[in-house]
């Protein structure tokens, strides 16, 4: 039997992916999004939640950065 | 799942390619189209149709063969099919069976008189209207040319002192550029920013196909108006030229390119216009500008050769007055300084990614700046500093870190590798990953199957 679902496949590093894992755990987006684990660079996810995964994404990326301005 | 639009400039060849037979066949009616489509033909291609310019009788594709060394066999492929995307020439058998290639009889007939002379005259010289008593010099063509098209990019940016017509705004929104609300001014889409930090030639050349493929929704023939832009490209600066025998279409298409600065007429109603510089390089070879990115040419008529120097420290200066360039460097970095002759600004992480959530790639940004880079800076090997263009490049990345396809996930492994919808598929755990359109095709593949089974 066959089974079909309909979503995203989305490809990363490892480590991004450990980050997906954890947001989906700690229910940051309200729901659980990651519909199958693939392997350590593929994850399948819900259709709707790609623009938040972007913004969130996003946030951990400026957390991790710093300015250095010289005016 | 955005898609970023990429700005495809086409050269000459490919948009004749694109053409249908017909309009090619009376496109060659014309010798100054001829004449254009051969200078941008490859040197080998170029060759051959000089060899068999005065052949009247096709020749065997066998005698065509040996005229090239075994090792340029390459070449010669390619050149064929060069020649036969044009319609230069086509195939037809020969006595005995053979095939062979025999020149389009219309492009031979009018390549014969671009080179030997005859024929109607091009156009039309103002000999006939006596000396002008406006005459206008050559810089000043170039400054009216360079006034012009500042305007229409400016326009573009946003800068309230520019106005352009309706038309033009028209084009620019049906050319992707542009987008416009109703009832609102228009504003700037991606694809406009990308059009933006291109260099003077790519624009033009953009432009003009983007009018060209809507001329005939406005009801203009499309032959006309390439051949006179052909013949435009050919004419001397600093010449003027009548308006005798133009028809109606051509008329509103000379005002149009009035107003994008690539011709000169001094009133609507004046009968004679001057080519402008932006005119004759226009089709004289944006096929060798685009080809070597790496040769820093400078913008035609603005004068200075390059303008901006940028330091390993994200500095970027920028040796101008000209409000538009300001507003072009300010797209991407953040402004500190202005004084009357440079513009201090920084590169900066957030302006950088602004620029990227507006539509830029790194890779234009690094281009703009290699394009307008300083004579100083041009003496070292690289160009930019390397820690800036990877800078850049790392910050566009940045963005990507997860990429996105669509699908629809199946838990039973089925060999269906070789319907090419195959996304991803773990053998192990019999599941797979398909695309949507060939969710269909699988299912029907495993319709049969079940039913074989």
């Amino acid at each position: 039997m066959v089974n079909v679902h309909k979503g995203v496949l989305v490809e990363c590093d490892p480590a991004m992916k450990q980050f997906l894992l954890y947001l989906d755990e700690k229910m940051a987006l309200g729901k659980k999004f990651i519909l199958k684990d693939l392997d350590d660079t593929h994850v399948f996810i819900l259709a709707e939640v790609v623009q938040t995964l972007q913004e969130r994404v996003g946030e951990l990326m400026d957390q991790n950065s710093f300015t250095f301005t010289q005016k | 799942m955005k898609l970023r639009v990429q700005l495809q400039c086409k050269n000459l060849h490919e948009y004749l390619r694109e053409l249908s037979p017909e309009i090619l066949d009376r496109l060659y009616n014309h010798p100054a189209t001829c004449l254009a489509v051969y200078r941008e033909l490859p040197s080998l291609a170029k060759n051959y149709v000089m060899r068999m310019l005065f052949l009247d009788q096709p020749l065997p594709q066998a005698a065509l063969a040996l005229w090239v060394k075994i090792e340029s066999q390459k070449d010669h492929d390619e050149c064929v099919l060069v020649l036969a995307g044009l319609r230069l020439w086509h195939s037809q058998q020969l006595q005995g069976g053979l095939q062979g290639y025999i020149l389009n009889p219309v492009f031979k007939d009018n390549l014969r008189i671009a080179l030997l002379g005859g024929g109607k005259a091009w156009a039309d010289e103002g000999s006939t209207l006596g000396p002008d008593r406006h005459a206008r010099d050559i810089d000043s063509l170039d400054r009216y040319a360079i006034e012009r098209w500042e305007v229409i990019l400016h326009f573009m940016v946003g800068s309230p002192c520019a106005a352009v017509s309706q038309d033009l705004a028209q084009l620019l929104v049906q050319a992707g550029l542009m987008k416009s609300e109703a009832g609102e001014a228009p504003y700037i889409t991606s694809a406009g920013f990308q059009f933006l930090l291109l260099d003077t030639a790519s624009q033009l050349w953009y432009f003009t196909l983007q009018y060209l493929n809507t001329a005939q929704s406005r009801g203009m023939d499309l032959v006309e108006i390439l051949s006179f832009l052909f013949q435009l490209s050919f004419s001397t600066l600093g010449r003027d030229y009548s308006v005798e025998g133009m028809s109606e279409s051509l008329l509103t298409f000379l005002q149009h390119l009035r107003e994008f600065g690539l011709v000169f007429q001094r009133k609507r109603k004046s009968r004679r216009y001057y080519p402008t510089r932006l005119a004759i390089t226009l089709a004289a070879g944006v096929t060798t500008t685009s080809s070597s990115p790496s040769s820093s040419t400078s913008i035609p008529g603005t004068g200075d050769a390059g303008f901006i120097v940028v330091e390993t420290n994200y500095r970027i200066y920028a040796y101008t007055d000209s409000e538009l360039q300001i507003a072009l460097v300010a797209l991407f970095s953040e402004m500190l300084y202005r004084f009357p002759n440079v513009v201090v600004a920084q590169v900066t992480r957030e302006s950088v990614q602004q620029a990227i959530a507006n539509g830029i790639t790194a890779q234009q940004i690094i281009h703009f700046l290699r394009t307008r880079a300083h004579p100083v800076m041009l003496k070292q090997t690289p160009v930019l500093p390397p820690t800036i263009t990877d800078q850049i490049r790392l910050w566009e990345l940045e963005r990507d870190r997860l990429q996105f396809t669509e699908g629809k996930f199946l838990l039973e492994d089925l060999c269906t590798s070789g319907l090419g919808c195959l996304v991803w598929q773990d053998v192990a755990h019999r599941v797979m990953v398909v695309s949507p359109h060939g969710h269909s095709e699988v299912k029907r593949f495993w319709k049969r199957q079940k039913s074989n089974a």
